[in-house]
């Protein structure tokens, strides 16, 4: 693993005191805090860039793949939205990111065909409508700085490798930043976490409802936490969700997916691999609650992922994990807020050689930040964290960052 | 749309702090009040205040019209006696269709404004400006909280939880300013003759400044603008 933190230090402060250059906007000294409107307000541009610090992360706590850890990170997105019409709009997202380059996010036609907007149909690289932290993984919407467990922690589950017998999936407990198994890919990649939040699936989305009363509907080629562009497996997800306002001040929400999990490369891999559906399937719970400074959120997300029942000791039944979190943000004056989370991620039991196990290392993370507001679109951020885990090489980790990021 | 910067802020409460400064030199009141209006054409600067694209929002979002957003004509000098402000003045921002009504609002010192919240969502208000900086939490429909702004400067407002709501409180020290009409008139009454710098500001910058002298027999002087 390479860290190279001159470079990264440099590139961060580049970014983010230079994102107001865009389009010569600094030279005039004046720094945009909406998005820009061209032709009458029919093309949209907006734009965020962020620069992460923090501490180095031994035991890979942070990291949302093999190289990139949330907390040593640079990243900058800009955002193209055409409105031809009011009921047509074409957006694009396209995000450069430390190691992982300029990819397109997301790009997808919204057509809302009635008048009185409740109707909305999305199609292309879509937002997820499991949840709600995947859609709001953008730094601004983040009052800390690291992401909830069930949307980061790369667990040892893959798609596109599995473990014959049950012990080889044992002997990964904790080793979710590197996984190689001896079915499918033998490549040792990352495993993956319960839902992408850094990656958007494929596939079609309809909404339907007014603010109080709303539901979503999407069938997409990968699923939550294996997002794809090309379908690998012949199979589809679908994913739903409804969310309930009764007053301004609280909403929850409820989804639900399933979606087929292992690539069609494992399941050809073996001749004795018997038919079946090897889905991952979620159920998730999440609420919001706001009053006068105060803001609290948390989600509950149900997981299980099945995997074919290959070698003794088999894993008969499907891999169960459960991870929830409870976010709480308090605005102390216009500039300043302090924020805290506290976070767990459960796996279910499955009965190896020696004994029974979780089959990966149960994790818990306590986060507590301060954020500070220079100017409506910039940011600065601090916070601690505090990460547990009962197995892998590192078993607790105190972590530090700060965070600088502008928007508009 | 580019808006307001500190330092365009300070060179405004700058201007108001030379108008206390004048205030007592070459200004008299000796003659007839009289009328300085005009028309300010702000037709090719029409705003539209759309919400911040997101890929990830589940749904579209409300279009908004492009909307042509007011100016102020202000003294940069005002006459001696221009000081005698009342100090229990009150004005509204209304919060309604996610929008701050007025967008501009321009007060003089010592002025209570409410902020109404009537929309069906949560509003959380907020100021980052020197002149006054305030967070007044979030708040539902039907409750209103009010901040007294008692210092002369911009004070540039916005809704935390709607990035697309911004509004201007312009507080002066005196009271020879006015906002422009939807069709871009202004009238600023009750001026004794003399000389005078008319400013016109919009959205966050000093567009132009013009010299404009009212005779000691009063009357109306015409001054009009074309911002582009």
């Amino acid at each position: 693993m390479r860290r190279c933190v001159p470079r990264l230090t440099v590139v961060a402060v580049a970014v983010v005191l230079g994102s107001p250059g865009l389009g010569g906007i600094a030279q005039a000294q004046h720094w945009p805090d909406a998005p820009v409107a061209f032709a009458g307000g029919r093309v949209l541009l907006a734009g965020d860039a962020s620069a992460t610090f923090g501490s180095e992360d031994p035991g890979w706590f942070t990291y949302t793949d093999y190289e990139t850890d949330s907390l040593r990170r640079v990243r900058a997105g800009v955002t193209i939205e055409a409105r031809p019409s009011r009921w047509l709009s074409f957006l694009a997202e396209i995000r450069a990111e430390t190691r992982a380059g300029v990819v397109p996010y997301a790009w997808y036609v919204r057509v809302s065909p009635l008048e009185n907007g409740v109707l909305d149909i999305q199609a292309g690289r879509i937002p997820p409508v499991f949840g709600t932290y995947a859609r709001r993984n953008y730094p601004q919407d983040n009052p800390l700085i690291g992401d909830p467990l069930g949307y980061q922690y790369l667990t040892s589950a893959r798609p596109d490798a599995v473990p014959a017998n049950a012990d080889q999936l044992l002997k990964m407990r904790g080793h979710g930043w590197l996984v190689q198994y001896p079915v499918g890919s033998s490549v040792a990649e990352p495993g993956v976490p319960m839902i992408a939040a850094g990656r958007w699936d494929t596939g079609v989305e309809v909404r339907a409802g007014k603010p109080g009363l709303e539901g979503a509907l999407a069938y997409t080629v990968g699923t939550l936490s294996y997002p794809l562009v090309r379908d690998d497996n012949h199979g589809k997800q679908l994913a739903g969700r409804i969310v309930w306002r009764p007053v301004p001040a609280f909403a929850i929400g409820a989804s639900a997916a399933q979606g087929a999990f292992i690539s069609h490369d494992v399941l050809t891999a073996r001749s004795d691999i018997p038919d079946g559906r090897y889905d991952q399937r979620a159920f998730g719970l999440d609420g919001e609650a706001s009053w006068g400074r105060w803001l609290l959120r948390g989600e509950l997300v149900a997981n299980s992922w099945q995997l074919p029942p290959l070698d003794q000791p088999r894993i008969t039944g499907p891999l169960g994990a459960v991870s929830g979190y409870l976010e709480a943000k308090v605005r102390m004056g216009p500039r300043f807020y302090a924020a805290a989370r506290g976070d767990q991620l459960r796996f279910s039991t499955i009965q190896g050689t020696t004994g029974a196990q979780t089959w990966d290392a149960n994790v818990a993370r306590v986060e507590f930040g301060v954020g500070y507001r220079i100017r409506r679109g910039l940011l600065v951020k601090a916070s601690m964290m505090n990460n547990w885990r009962d197995g892998g090489k590192v078993r607790q980790s105190r972590l530090a960052a700060i965070q600088a990021l502008f928007w508009f | 749309m580019l808006r307001s910067a500190p330092f365009r802020h300070a060179a405004f409460a700058g201007g108001l702090f030379c108008v206390l400064l004048l205030a007592g030199r070459g200004h008299g009141i000796a003659g007839a009040e009289g009328t300085i209006r005009g028309l300010v054409d702000l037709r090719r600067t029409q705003v539209t205040a759309e919400a911040r694209t997101a890929s990830a929002a589940m749904g579209m979002p409300a279009h908004r019209p492009a909307e042509l957003r007011p100016a102020v004509v202000y003294f940069d000098t005002a006459p001696r006696g221009a000081f005698e402000l009342d100090e229990s003045a009150r004005a509204t921002m209304d919060q309604l269709d996610e929008t701050f009504v007025p967008h501009v609002l321009a007060i003089t010192v010592g002025t209570t404004v409410d902020f109404p919240n009537r929309d069906l969502t949560f509003h959380n208000v907020f100021s980052l400006s020197k002149t006054k900086s305030f967070d007044l939490g979030r708040y539902s429909r039907g409750r209103s909280k009010s901040v007294r702004f008692e210092r002369p400067g911009v004070v540039q407002v916005f809704c935390d939880i709607h990035s697309h709501m911004n509004a201007y409180i312009l507080v002066f020290a005196h009271r020879y300013f006015a906002v422009t009409d939807p069709s871009g008139g202004y009238a600023i009454t009750r001026v004794p003759p003399g000389s005078y710098t008319l400013a016109v500001w919009h959205e966050g910058e000093v567009r132009e400044r013009r010299t404009v002298s009212l005779p000691d027999a009063g009357g109306t002087v015409e001054a009009g603008f074309v911002i582009r």
